[in-house]
């Protein structure tokens, strides 16, 4: 579990990024960290991963504190940057050099998913596509095992099927132990997967709620016009008619529209 | 803080191997460049006629000179040590390597260093006998072939003693032995300082050494012109004052201030190196 307590961090004295920033997620959960761009979303996935000290505060990841590096934490948390880059080798040498750094990697777990990505083991790292890359990387990510996973945005550069394919495994091998945390502006690539929104704006937790919290609170639907809707919040047209948030009633559920939802919390509606 | 957390022979196995997987095809190609370039570079230097310049002769002396231009590579390989620090991207990947700073630090060292450093010594070693073969198979003078030790007399046999011991100082006296030592240690100090160059400078590496090196000299050099003011005052202006004197054993003592530097600067240029890497950050 995360536990972040008074954080400050800032890139340039004068305008902090993070100031007295606060937030706890446990494990067993898919968090989705959304925000504009400039929010404070990479950056705070990379205090979390250690790869940057706070000015003030206390980061705690499962007993450890990040920027000290221990060995240990480092083996149990995977990161899947926006960027990266790959030696020139093949995908087995790629395996056979970092797997055994993970104590707890299965390489069956990787063999399915490269099936399900169709990837080939043999295939050279650097001759793969972008989108290729980046499935290999999440699949290495997944069979890692690691207690701690972050992905920042995992979807950018992934085709169609891939993306769908991508959701299907992320939940079918996340365990109860596992912390996910996703951070994405394609937040239609993961609203089926998440089930915790943390919306930050300003170096700040704007909206912090579980998926099923939301979704006894907000009723989430298409309509032709807003005429005769009662406790509407938020609403924006679309081609359809009108995409609406409006208090739920009770027994009364619906799925959640994440890019609704996010510009409803960022116009305030929420 | 357990000590596995700092070192574990097991995960420092792992990431040596990790290294060598990942820049296998880099390395042999260095040694086997390494090794034509060595050979190329002393073969040239080598007397082909004997009577087109008879005192062009391949002694010891000449042997010091194509070893410190074949240094120059050694420095080149030991300088790319961190080469995933150059750059964002793959600072994050090698800092959340599941292994410590130290092993991190060690493992570099261990390769680029130690290995580097035994792998040069045989392949400059080897180069030099077989670039003396080749040499001494076709040197001749001009009426034709040089026979017998008439044409050894022309290129001497490399052995690694002739780089530290005179001909004209043969003795081996602990004076000696302490410049010896003191020439190894200016080398390693060289060469530590590019080891950590990629940790304190991530572009411009090169350049920016050059330029702190220059700096740290003309740091000391202002430091002994104000002691010089010190304890000199008749001294003007930005001028050391001359204090140059032999011991009983024929040694100066700015020999001993010079070699002392040298011994003392690894001591120093490696923690600094180690502690850098550990406050790291993207």
């Amino acid at each position: 579990m995360i536990n972040i307590k008074n954080l400050s961090f800032y890139y340039k004295k004068k305008s902090p990024l993070f100031n007295d920033f606060s937030l706890e997620l446990e494990s067993g959960r898919i968090v989705g960290l959304l925000g504009k761009n400039g929010a404070g979303k990479s950056t705070l996935l990379n205090l979390i991963a250690g790869l940057i000290q706070p000015k003030q505060g206390v980061i705690n990841v499962n007993g450890f504190s990040p920027f000290d590096r221990n060995p240990n934490y480092l083996a149990d948390i995977y990161m899947v940057p926006e960027e990266f880059s790959f030696p020139p080798i093949s995908i087995s040498c790629y395996v056979k050099a970092f797997s055994p750094l993970y104590p707890q990697f299965d390489q069956q777990k990787l063999n399915d998913i490269f099936d399900e990505f169709e990837l080939q083991a043999p295939s050279y790292l650097n001759k793969l596509s972008h989108g290729q890359r980046k499935k290999f990387l999440i699949a290495f990510a997944l069979s890692t095992n690691c207690k701690m996973l972050v992905f920042d945005e995992p979807t950018n550069g992934l085709d169609i099927p891939s993306k769908s394919q991508f959701r299907k495994i992320l939940v079918s091998s996340v365990t109860d132990e596992q912390l996910v945390i996703i951070s994405t502006h394609q937040v239609k690539d993961i609203d089926t997967v998440i089930d915790k929104v943390v919306v930050i704006d300003n170096g700040s937790i704007i909206y912090q709620e579980n998926i099923d919290e939301i979704t006894q609170k907000l009723y989430f639907d298409l309509v032709p016009s807003l005429i005769g809707i009662e406790n509407l919040l938020y609403h924006e047209q679309c081609p359809m008619g009108q995409k609406i948030i409006v208090s739920a009633s009770v027994g009364n559920e619906s799925s959640i529209d994440l890019e609704l939802l996010f510009n409803a919390i960022i116009n305030k509606s929420i | 803080m357990s000590s596995n957390n700092f070192f574990s022979f097991s995960r420092f196995y792992l990431l040596l191997r990790n290294d060598i997987l990942l820049n296998h095809k880099k390395y042999l190609l260095t040694i086997v460049g390494a090794f034509v370039l060595g050979f190329v570079i002393i073969y040239m230097q080598m007397p082909n006629y004997s009577e087109s310049n008879p005192s062009y002769k391949c002694d010891a002396s000449r042997y010091v000179t194509f070893f410190t231009m074949c240094l120059l590579g050694l420095g080149a390989f030991v300088g790319s040590a961190f080469s995933e620090l150059s750059n964002k991207v793959n600072v994050s990947n090698y800092l959340l390597v599941p292994a410590s700073i130290f092993e991190k630090f060690l493992s570099q060292f261990v390769i680029r260093a130690i290995a580097g450093i035994v792998l040069f010594l045989c392949i400059f070693w080897v180069d030099a006998h077989l670039a003396r073969i080749a040499a001494l198979s076709h040197l001749k003078n001009i009426n034709g072939q040089l026979a017998g030790p008439e044409k050894y007399a022309f290129i001497e046999k490399f052995h690694y003693s002739m780089l530290l011991i005179k001909t004209t100082y043969p003795v081996i006296t602990y004076w000696r032995l302490f410049e010896g030592i003191g020439l190894i240690m200016t080398f390693f100090s060289a060469g530590m300082f590019l080891f950590s160059v990629k940790i304190f400078f991530r572009k411009l590496g090169l350049i920016n050494t050059a330029v702190s090196l220059v700096a740290g000299i003309y740091l000391l050099v202002v430091l002994m012109v104000c002691f010089s003011h010190l304890f000199y005052p008749e001294i003007v202006g930005f001028r050391t004052a001359d204090t140059n004197y032999l011991l009983p054993n024929g040694y100066s003592n700015n020999e001993i201030f010079q070699n002392s530097i040298a011994y003392i600067a690894p001591l120093f240029l490696l923690p600094l190196g180690y502690f850098k890497l550990k406050e790291k950050q993207l």
